[in-house]
Formats: structure tokens, C-alpha cells, sequence
């Protein structure tokens, strides 16, 4: 097994400055300023705000514009290539959220229009297109996504689970952005100016940048990611930590994931917004951190705008331009040094050989990454195997259902009762400061309520210090009340309290900052299967690493859009939602279960339930690990499930316990986070409870559960006595 | 005056979503923000929604906002020399 650095064999781009590297490269040469007032969407503002927007000829509503944007991207990246991905990572906020609005705006309310609303079905849309079969992981960390999407990738490589995956980012512009931000009071009218020291704020963009990673070389001469790091302010939902703690957190451990030091460094891509805050705790931290020696900095989100989600994947290929055609671009639109600032920008694109580059990308929730790309061939370095690993044993855990918290769901699922519902808000926020859950709607009580009960009774040492969360859909009510009072003040009056509380990561970012989590904080969300994408990224983040990291996944129900969102809620017998989490941590401890994730793969595939059994060892495997099964069956996949399940049976000749969970927890994306849960519970007793297989309890005699996601993917978690 | 900062105490209680806090609790003359209400950025950004769009002002600007929103009266008597309803 090789650690250190991946080589970038393919790359793909499209943002405000055009399409492709050419383009991309013409428009930095130039310094052009890509900010117009170009919009996809009207707007009833007296005065326009100047967006980074791309011209795309087909303007249609289907598939949404991050859609293809990501698409763009992704082509240009696998030109030439045969052999799809072995995995995609895409980091995104924005997902179909455009055509959602416009649909909402016309209150149009038929199911089928919103069938690409989901964040993941970006990344899915890649898969089909290329023909992956494996892991489909959608990011979602605000602002630092494609970072974060491109440090998992990175993960993926150095141990192993893959050998080529296609990793970046994508957001189009949507009405939730542009009047989100404008709602905080982060819009530069006049266009940003980072660094400048009459900047007002950013400009918000849209765009794609897609790399297709290996750990082997390709044909030409190509950069490398050396190394990447994350960290987590956990200090303001907005707000960057003042000093820039958080961001030189993650500046520190990409250069220790890299093994180089700041003066290897000779070019720093900024985060660098336009925001009066973060130019000024981004300043303070690569001041603070590089000493007198620092190396010429810029951002180009004066030139392109702020392309969110794309961004950190956006500068990762302009970082690969700037070793690859000896550039370092101007910080466009800087005209005054901001002494509060101390930082002279690079204000003319410079024309000179570049080996090593530093690109940072912070996010709303204090979510911080840094990567390093570099012309620098790194020696390869030997890893421990994975047998000498400890496993990530489960140090605490909650859940919550219809039922209620952890102790009731697990008396009503046991004694084979439904568990499904929505739970009443006061229940649900039982242990929850009033203050700290004012201006908190459902989603992410349910995190909190999860995080805080998870923890209860544990040791300061065992504490979180990372975060992996996963959700379906996200804060669906903040969403909802945000557009919905969007379309009734005719855009003039939007919540900025919604706006905040509706980005995916807001639930992971509040858990952070109750529990005071500054380590990596990422938020997954691929429909039924996010807690296995969160409990991937967990085990790709604890690698090298015995912190402990918080594993969750809940969903919530919202009445008008859950049934309109998520086929499967159309087709439950009753609302329910939930969620359930894991706190974990890697090393040996005798007595305690352990908890992994053995396969995530595609659901279409003729021999997909083969590899399946086949990563369990088999039919020996399946019957020396595992007493029992939790199958997910979504009601919107059950005929493709069941067909799954029964070759599942047949080909591991599997005779234990069996358990259809959803019929009990009812139907919402988080469902196996609950199942996982449970499952560990059954664990704790040592057998199956009677009334789940309609007799007396089953003995597990030592072995362990096996959590089962069938429909569109195949996943499969184990929990078994370490 | 007097009735624009007993409204305005009213709104804020409400928008805000403050636990355990009556309308009657929040001083004229003290911090409005960071103090012990617990007021902070995201509120402010809250409240100047609901000024712009109940009173017809705009408070754009971090400058302008850590002035006006220093206190309950020196909010309320902004709000009077700028709406174009209130009687001076």
C-alpha cells in the first residue's frame, strides 16, 4: 500500500473565466474580471449584485444547471479514458436547488419535476454517465466541499479502496445563494475585491472543476496533491475564528499530510472571498503562520466570483495550471493594501516556474481544508496494513424515531413494535438548552439531541474531536420557510437566520460547536445510504489518527416537501423520521463492538449482490461474522431490493435472523443510522430479540449484525464484537 | 419614541425566538448586543430585515449597524429620523 501523494491524470473545469484549461489559463493571463449581472434566475432587486456566472447554450430545467455544470467538468476530465472511475467524490451545496425554486415558485407540485433535487443525484448523474460502479460520495461543507471532496478521494487512493477516482465540486447559481448571502450582508455591490481594504464582501459564482485522481502516473509530465488538511473552527455558524485558528489548523496538517514545510512552498492560492472576516482571520492565520517568509499569495475570487461548493476543486486545477504553465494569477479587482490586512496581494499575473502550491477553502460552520499540489514526486511511503488497524470501536451511541430517544426506540423495536412517527419538537429537544435551540428548526435539534445523548457519560478523553454527518435532504424546514418567504416578499425580505440554518453541514457545524469538535468536520449526503457515506469518510479521516469522531445520519420530516422530495416517503404508510449516532473511535478494546463499513457499490450492476458476498468473505464468512441481518429495503426500491435480498440469501446461504428494519422505523433517509444503532444494542444483549423473528430470542453466540442497504446501491455495514 | 421602543421590544422577543425573556427585560440604554439577552451577529442581521420591512429603513452596512443597533434607544431613534411614516 502506497501513502502520499495521487497524481491528477485528468482535469476538467468551467466557471465565470470559460470552459476548459485554455480558457481558464487565457482569462488568468489577462487578469479578466469575470463578474457580471448575468443571472439564471430573475431578480427583483433595485440594483443588481455582479455574480460569476457561466454561459451555458442550454438553458432548459432539466438536468438542473449544478447538474450540468458537473457534467462539463467531469467530460473534460475523462477525455480520453476508457475505464470509468473506480469512485467519484463530488462536493456540493447547491444540488437541483434551482430548478426546485422555480417549480416551488410556480407551486407546481408534481414529484416527478423534483426528482433531481437531491444533492447526491449530482455525483449519481457522473456515475451513470461514466459507468462507476463503486462508491458515489457527495460532500457537502459549504464553501470548502470540493476541498473536502478531493482530501477523501485522496483517502480513498492511499488505502486502498480504490485505484482511480474521479473527485471535485459543482454549484450553479440559485435564488438560495445569491439571496442568502445578501441576506447576511456578504455581497459586495461593486464586485469582490479580497484583500482590498475597501472590500464589502464576495461575489457569489457557479461552476465545476472535476480531477480524476490515481496513485499511478499518467502519461505526461502531470502535478500531484501531496497532501490536504481539514479542520473545524467551531466557533460561529458564520463567522471565521477572529485569529484564524481553525483555518491554520488545516494549513498545519496538509503541510503534515504532505511531509514538506512552509518554505517548500511558493505560491499561496487564497481562500480569500472578498468578506470583510475571512480576508481579515485568513490574513492573520498564514501571517501568523508562515513569519516573514511569505510567499506571493492571491485569490482569484475576484476574477471568478465565489463558486462555493467548486471552489476548493476550482483552484485545485488552477493550482495544477500554475505548476504545470508557470503562472501565479492576480488577486483581480485589488487596488488598496488593507493595513489591517498587512498583506500585499499579487496584483499582476506573474509569469514564472511554480513547484509547490498551497490552496486553502473555508466554509460556513467554520469548516476548514487546505490542499497541496506539487510537481515534486514524492517517494512512497509504506502504511500500516490494514490488519494491524484497529477497528473504530463504538465508545457511545443514540437514537431517535417517532418512539422517542434511544431507550424507547429500542423498547419498541425489540418488542417488534413500530417505532415510526415524528416525534413532537419538545421531546426531541429534551436535554437541549432553550437558548442554544432558539433559532434551531428540526434537523438540526435532531443532530444536537443525537450528538449530546451519544455522549452522555463519556470521558473528556473519548469526546469527539471530528464530526462525519449525514443527511438525505438536509434542513428541509429551514429551506421551505427560507423560499417560501423569498416568493412572498417578492425577494426582499429573506430570513438570513433560514439561509444559515438551511446549508447541509449547518447540523455538523452546531454539533461542533457544542461539543467543541475542531477537528475535521465533513457532511455526506447521498439519499438513503448517508450514514454509510458518513461512516466511509469517518473511517478515511481516522486512518492515521485515534481521535474521536462523532458518526451520524438523520433526516427529518417536512410535510410539504419530504413527500415531494424523497419516493419512498410518498409510498410510507405514516411520516417518521430520525436519526442515529456513533460515537467512535480507533483501538483495541476488548469487550466493546466495532463498527465498518464493508461495501458500498452500485445497485445496477447484474453481479453487484456477488461482490457483495464476496467482500464478506463469502458464504463461510457471512456464516463465521454474522448472526443476524438488518436489511433496508426503501419503499421506493423494494421490488429492485427484495430481488436483491433474496440473491443476497442465496448466494450467502446465509440462515440467521433477518430483519426488514424500515417496516418498524418507517421511511426517511437516516433510517440506517437508526438500524446501526439497534444493531449494536443487539449486540450489548447477545441475541435478537424474539418478537423480531416472530419466536424466542435468537442467541448471536459472539457473532455480530450486519446492516444491509439495497435499491439504487449496495451497502453493507458490520458491527461485531471486537 | 416611547411607543416605537415598546413595539420594538415586542418584535424582538418575537423574531428572535428569546427563551425566558419578557419584552419588559430588555433595557433602553444597555447593550443590545453580546450582553445578557444574548443577542449576537445572526440576530442583528435578523433585525434589520424586520426594520427594513416593517419601517421601511435600511441599515446596510456593518459600520453603520454596530451604531445603530448599540442599544434599544439609540435603534429606536434611528428608526425615527429615517422612516418615512413615523411622525418626528
Amino acid at each position: 500500500m502506497t501513502g502520499g501523494a495521487v497524481y491528477i491524470v485528468g482535469m476538467g473545469i468551467v466557471s465565470s473565466l470559460g470552459l476548459g484549461l485554455d480558457e481558464t489559463m487565457d482569462a488568468l493571463i489577462n487578469a479578466r474580471r469575470a463578474l457580471t449581472t448575468a443571472s439564471p434566475f430573475p431578480i427583483a432587486l433595485p440594483r443588481y449584485l455582479p455574480v460569476g456566472a457561466v454561459s451555458l447554450a442550454d438553458a432548459g430545467q432539466s438536468p438542473p444547471r449544478t447538474h450540468r455544470l458537473a457534467r462539463l467538468a467531469a467530460d473534460q476530465a475523462l477525455a480520453g479514458c476508457d475505464i470509468p472511475p473506480d469512485a467519484i467524490v463530488l462536493g456540493t451545496t447547491t444540488g437541483g436547488i434551482l430548478t426546485t425554486e422555480s417549480l416551488f415558485e410556480q407551486q407546481i407540485d408534481d414529484p416527478k419535476r423534483y426528482g433531481l433535487h437531491a444533492l447526491g443525484s449530482v455525483a449519481e448523474d457522473l456515475a451513470r454517465r461514466s459507468g462507476c460502479t463503486g462508491p458515489v460520495i457527495t460532500v457537502s461543507t459549504a464553501c470548502s466541499s470540493g476541498a473536502v471532496a478531493i482530501k477523501l478521494a485522496m483517502g480513498m487512493l492511499r488505502c486502498g479502496l480504490a485505484r482511480r477516482v474521479l473527485a471535485g465540486g459543482a454549484d450553479s447559481l440559485c435564488r438560495l445563494t445569491y439571496f442568502g448571502f445578501n441576506a447576511l450582508q456578504l455581497i459586495d455591490p461593486d464586485g469582490a475585491r479580497p484583500l482590498d481594504r475597501d472590500r464589502r464582501g464576495m461575489s457569489v459564482a457557479e461552476g465545476s472543476a472535476m480531477l480524476l485522481l490515481s496513485l499511478a502516473p499518467g502519461d505526461a509530465a502531470c502535478p500531484q496533491i501531496i497532501g490536504a488538511g481539514l479542520s473545524c473552527d467551531a466557533y460561529h455558524a458564520t463567522t471565521p475564528h477572529p485569529e484564524g485558528a481553525g483555518a491554520m489548523a488545516a494549513m498545519r496538517a496538509a503541510l503534515d499530510d504532505a511531509g514538506i514545510s512552509v518554505s517548500d512552498i511558493d505560491y499561496i492560492n487564497l481562500h480569500g472571498t472578498g468578506t470583510i472576516d475571512n480576508d481579515l482571520s485568513e490574513a492573520r492565520a498564514v501571517k501568523t503562520l508562515f513569519g516573514p517568509g511569505l510567499p506571493p499569495a492571491s485569490s482569484i475570487k475576484g476574477a471568478t466570483g465565489h463558486p462555493l461548493a467548486a471552489a476548493g476543486a476550482i483552484e485545485a486545477v488552477v493550482g495544477a495550471l500554475s505548476i504545470d504553465r508557470g503562472l501565479i494569477p492576480a488577486n483581480v479587482g485589488h487596488r488598496t493594501i488593507d493595513p489591517a490586512l498587512g498583506i500585499a496581494p499579487v496584483t499582476s499575473p506573474l509569469r514564472r516556474s511554480v513547484s509547490t502550491v498551497l490552496s486553502n477553502s473555508f466554509g460556513f460552520g467554520g469548516n476548514n481544508a487546505a490542499m497541496i499540489v506539487s510537481r515534486t514526486a514524492r517517494p512512497l511511503e509504506t502504511s500500516p496494513s490494514a490488519s494491524d488497524r484497529p477497528g473504530l470501536t463504538i465508545v457511545g451511541r443514540a437514537c431517535l424515531t417517532g418512539a422517542g430517544l434511544t431507550d424507547e426506540t429500542r423498547r419498541a423495536f425489540f418488542a417488534g413494535h413500530a417505532c415510526r412517527g415524528v416525534l413532537a419538537g419538545g421531546a426531541l429537544a429534551q436535554g437541549l438548552a432553550p437558548r442554544l435551540i432558539r433559532r434551531l428548526k428540526r434537523l438540526p435539534q435532531m443532530a444536537l439531541s443525537l450528538a449530546v445523548h451519544a455522549c452522555d457519560g463519556v470521558d473528556a478523553e473519548r469526546m469527539p474531536v471530528m464530526v462525519s454527518f449525514g443527511t438525505a435532504w438536509g434542513a428541509l424546514s429551514e429551506t421551505h420557510d427560507f423560499l417560501e418567504r423569498l416568493i412572498e416578499t417578492d425577494q426582499q425580505y429573506p430570513s438570513p437566520t433560514d439561509f444559515i440554518g438551511s446549508v447541509h453541514n449547518a447540523p455538523a457545524g452546531q454539533i461542533a460547536m457544542l461539543l467543541g469538535a475542531k477537528g475535521a468536520n465533513v457532511t455526506t449526503s447521498g439519499g438513503d445510504y448517508s450514514f454509510e457515506q458518513a461512516l466511509l469518510a469517518a473511517d478515511l479521516l481516522t486512518r492515521q489518527t485515534a481521535d474521536p469522531i462523532f458518526v451520524a445520519a438523520a433526516d427529518e420530516h417536512h410535510p410539504v416537501f419530504s413527500p415531494l422530495f424523497d419516493a419512498s416517503v410518498r409510498l410510507a404508510a405514516q411520516p417518521a423520521d430520525g436519526g442515529g449516532g456513533l460515537l467512535l473511535q480507533r483501538r483495541q478494546a476488548k469487550g466493546a463492538s466495532c463498527i465498518a463499513l464493508a461495501h458500498y457499490g452500485s445497485g445496477e450492476p447484474a453481479d453487484g449482490v456477488k461482490t457483495l458476498v464476496q467482500a464478506l468473505g463469502g458464504a463461510a464468512g457471512m456464516d463465521r461474522r454474522f448472526g443476524a441481518v438488518m436489511v433496508g429495503l426503501p419503499a421506493a426500491r423494494r421490488k429492485q431490493a427484495q430481488r436483491q435480498l433474496d440473491s443476497f440469501l442465496e448466494l450467502s446461504r446465509f440462515q440467521g435472523a433477518v430483519i426488514d428494519y424500515r417496516r418498524l422505523t418507517g421511511e426517511f433517509g437516516g433510517a440506517s443510522a437508526v438500524a446501526s444503532v439497534l444493531a449494536t444494542e443487539m449486540l450489548g444483549r447477545g441475541s435478537v430479540p424474539g418478537p423480531l423473528v416472530g419466536g424466542t430470542d435468537q442467541a448471536l453466540n459472539g457473532k455480530g449484525v450486519l446492516v444491509l442497504g439495497l435499491g439504487d446501491f449496495i451497502t453493507a455495514i458490520r458491527i461485531v464484537p471486537s | 419614541m416611547d411607543q416605537l421602543i415598546a413595539e420594538l421590544k415586542t418584535k424582538i422577543v418575537d423574531i428572535l425566538n428569546l427563551p425566558d425573556v419578557n419584552p419588559e427585560d430588555i433595557q433602553e440604554d444597555a447593550h443590545l448586543v453580546g450582553g445578557e439577552l444574548g443577542i449576537d451577529s445572526i440576530d442583528v442581521l435578523e433585525m434589520v430585515i424586520m426594520i427594513e420591512k416593517d419601517y421601511g429603513v435600511a441599515i446596510n452596512n456593518k459600520e453603520l449597524g454596530a451604531k445603530v443597533f448599540a442599544t434599544l434607544r439609540t435603534l429606536a431613534a434611528y428608526i425615527q429620523e429615517k422612516a418615512p411614516e413615523l411622525p418626528n
